[in-house]
């Protein structure tokens, strides 16, 4: 919590108020305005009835991932490496190639969540291993991002007026858990339509009004030149080709992780909750245009927060440390708007906030409700009981998310260390869990056990007994991609072909079902002579 | 451009073709051009300007490939989808493999 150092000057006009309580008064209202349709079933609470025309599930993409700490972490980058910080933000163009193949692969298995379509894809012992694996862990993420997010509003509250964290990180989580109590997903999915407009306005013109305090566009441009500055502009500013903090291979890592990503199913964290917005939307077209639109206005927001940074690197070029300057862009809005926009500013804050805890909570249930209690503890338990379910765990992983919050600070390296658990050593089976019908549900969850212990090994303890310093070649995040890519595979191929392949049966329910890209040739030839699909011949 | 098809039959919709590939190409390309070309003409730079222009045209192109087959692939699956839903239902409640 380095950034709790500073405190900003921030002094609130009644107006200011206003905006704050007017738009606050206004999303929960919004929110709750849905009971009615949320409690009329399960796929209700959960997703909407699966009938949202594209853009309502769009807005949500876009508005969940705009949370409180995205500013930061983009500033943070942008600060650094100039313009070319913006493909740390590249991640999310996995979307790019998922919004046409595994998206519409997903929506056409209608499974809930990715632990559900884990039963689907596989079969018998290892599939409902990894079932009741995926929905605890994801009960336990989205736990820990609700703390992440709701400690980032904690920081800006404390930057702002100097409230202790505990009160940032509590009262505006608490407030949002009332729509979703209430109306479930139909209030998370409404309520980020109107948060993500709220939010792409404010970001707008905050952005633009950093760019114009530091004299506009050409003047920056000019400023940057006489600093000797100007290759902050230039995107493709590497630092080498393996040497420097910035250097080619780690960019040419990204995209490869990124791009091939959409092939499969899990490849980024961010796919758990688009996986919940895909199943709402109301068709595989529908879904597919939701996912594209919703993480391009994201990108478009990183471009223009990072026009803005750069403006505000111009104002303020010699910031050394990080926690100082990843609140750039908040510095821009409360400190440059004038009075009775600061308000407003807050207020749009708010909105990015909810919106991102309102998801988490929502899906944070589901992954509880539906993969937990219902397969496996009750699974004849009637609507009503499902949905009273659905709201308990909305609100155990509220308080929950408090406590990890809380503790954030002594937790925060060991979880970076669980996110790189998760894109490093299963990224190869989570695409071929998609693509290759001869990969079986023992070879995922072996690459899962073992990616456990390789990440450890390769991580923390070889470095430790090598004594590699800071900066060696392994200790470069993409080297330790490529390394745990290979040393899982020499796991899970073997497991794979020394065990069955799921049953024929099985498999052409999904691939009928489904239809998926890839090798899946013995199965599509099985599905046709069954009659499932027209042949060649039928087609002609 | 006759080498790209625009009509479908359902079967034939619901196969991976180069439509598909020219989609993800495409798409991933006005990705990079929209965000770096938006960037960029935040500061009055007519390359910024340029390489915008050419995302929006992709995004156009991509839409233009890709929608007849989407829109057939879900009409076709639509139809299937209440059976589908009934036989997920069975599963969560293991009255089914």
């Amino acid at each position: 919590m380095g950034a709790l150092s500073l405190i900003s000057t921030v002094t609130f006009t009644t107006l200011d108020w206003f905006w704050v309580i007017t738009f606050l008064a206004l999303m929960i209202f919004s929110g709750a305005l849905f009971y009615r349709l949320g409690k009329r079933s399960e796929s209700d609470f959960f997703l909407a009835g699966r009938g949202l025309p594209w853009w309502l599930p769009a807005s949500s993409v876009y508005a969940t991932h705009t949370a409180t700490d995205t500013p930061m972490w983009v500033t943070g980058v942008i600060y650094k490496h100039g313009l070319a910080g913006i493909w740390y933000t590249f991640f999310s163009a996995w979307c790019a190639v998922s919004a046409f193949v595994s998206t519409r692969i997903f929506r056409r298995s209608l499974a809930y969540t990715q632990a559900e379509w884990n039963t689907l894809r596989f079969g018998g012992l290892p599939a409902e291993l990894l079932r009741g694996w995926m929905a605890g862990w994801q009960v336990f993420m989205n736990m820990f991002i609700l703390g992440w997010v709701g400690m980032a509003m904690g920081k800006v509250c404390h930057y702002a007026f100097g409230w202790p964290p505990w009160i940032g990180l509590t009262v505006f989580s608490s407030a949002c858990a009332f729509y979703v109590l209430s109306a479930g997903y139909w209030g998370v999915v409404m309520a980020d339509f109107q948060q993500g407009v709220i939010a792409f306005c404010v970001i707008l013109i905050v952005s633009f009004w950093g760019i114009f305090a530091a004299g506009g566009p050409a003047e920056i441009v000019a400023k940057l030149g006489e600093m000797g500055q100007s290759w902050r502009l230039n995107p493709f500013h590497f630092t080498g080709l393996f040497t420097g903090d910035f250097p080619f291979a780690w960019f040419f890592t990204m995209l490869f992780i990124a791009i091939l990503g959409g092939l499969g199913m899990g490849t980024s964290i961010d796919w758990y909750p688009e996986a919940q917005r895909i199943q709402s939307a109301r068709t595989v077209r529908d879904a597919s245009y939701c996912i594209w639109w919703g993480t391009l206005l994201g990108m478009i927001r990183n471009a223009l927060w990072a026009a803005a940074i750069i403006g505000f690197f111009v104002l303020f070029p010699h910031i050394a440390h990080q926690k100082d300057y990843e609140l750039g862009w908040y510095r821009i809005g409360f400190e440059f708007l004038p009075a009775g926009m600061v308000g407003f500013f807050f207020a749009a804050i708010l909105a990015i906030h909810l919106s991102t805890v309102s998801t988490h909570l929502n899906l944070g249930a589901l992954y509880f409700t539906r993969d937990l209690y219902q397969h496996y503890f009750r699974p004849r338990a009637p609507e009503k009981e499902i949905l009273w379910v659905g709201r308990i765990a909305t609100l155990v992983l509220l308080l929950g998310s408090f406590f990890y919050g809380m503790m954030m600070e002594r937790i925060t390296q060991w979880l970076i260390f669980a996110l790189w658990l998760m894109a490093a050593g299963i990224w190869l089976p989570n695409v071929l869990q998609v693509l290759w019908w001869r990969f079986n549900g023992w070879g995922y969850l072996s690459s899962w056990i073992a990616n456990l212990g390789l990440s450890w090994f390769v991580v923390w303890i070889l470095p430790h007994q090598l004594g590699l310093p800071e900066g060696h070649w392994f200790r470069q995040d993409y080297t330790q991609f490529w390394v745990l890519m290979a040393l899982g595979a020499l796991v899970f191929l073997p497991v794979t072909f020394l065990t069955k392949p799921e049953k024929m049966d099985h498999l052409v329910k999904y691939y009928v079902m489904s239809r998926p890209l890839g090798w899946w040739g013995p199965v599509h030839r099985e599905a046709v002579k069954r009659g499932l699909l027209p042949s060649k011949e039928a087609r002609s | 451009m006759t080498w790209i098809r625009r009509t479908w039959t359902p079967a034939e919709a619901d196969d991976w073709t180069k439509e598909d590939v020219i989609t993800m190409a495409a798409s991933t390309l006005a990705y990079i051009t929209l965000t770096i070309g938006f960037a960029l003409s935040c500061f009055l730079l007519w390359y910024g300007f340029l390489t915008l222009a050419a995302g929006i045209v992709l995004t156009v192109f991509m839409h233009w490939v890709i929608d007849p087959k989407l829109k057939v692939i879900s009409s076709e699956y639509e139809a299937q989808q209440k059976k589908y839903l009934l036989e997920l239902e069975k599963k969560l409640r293991w009255e089914e493999d």
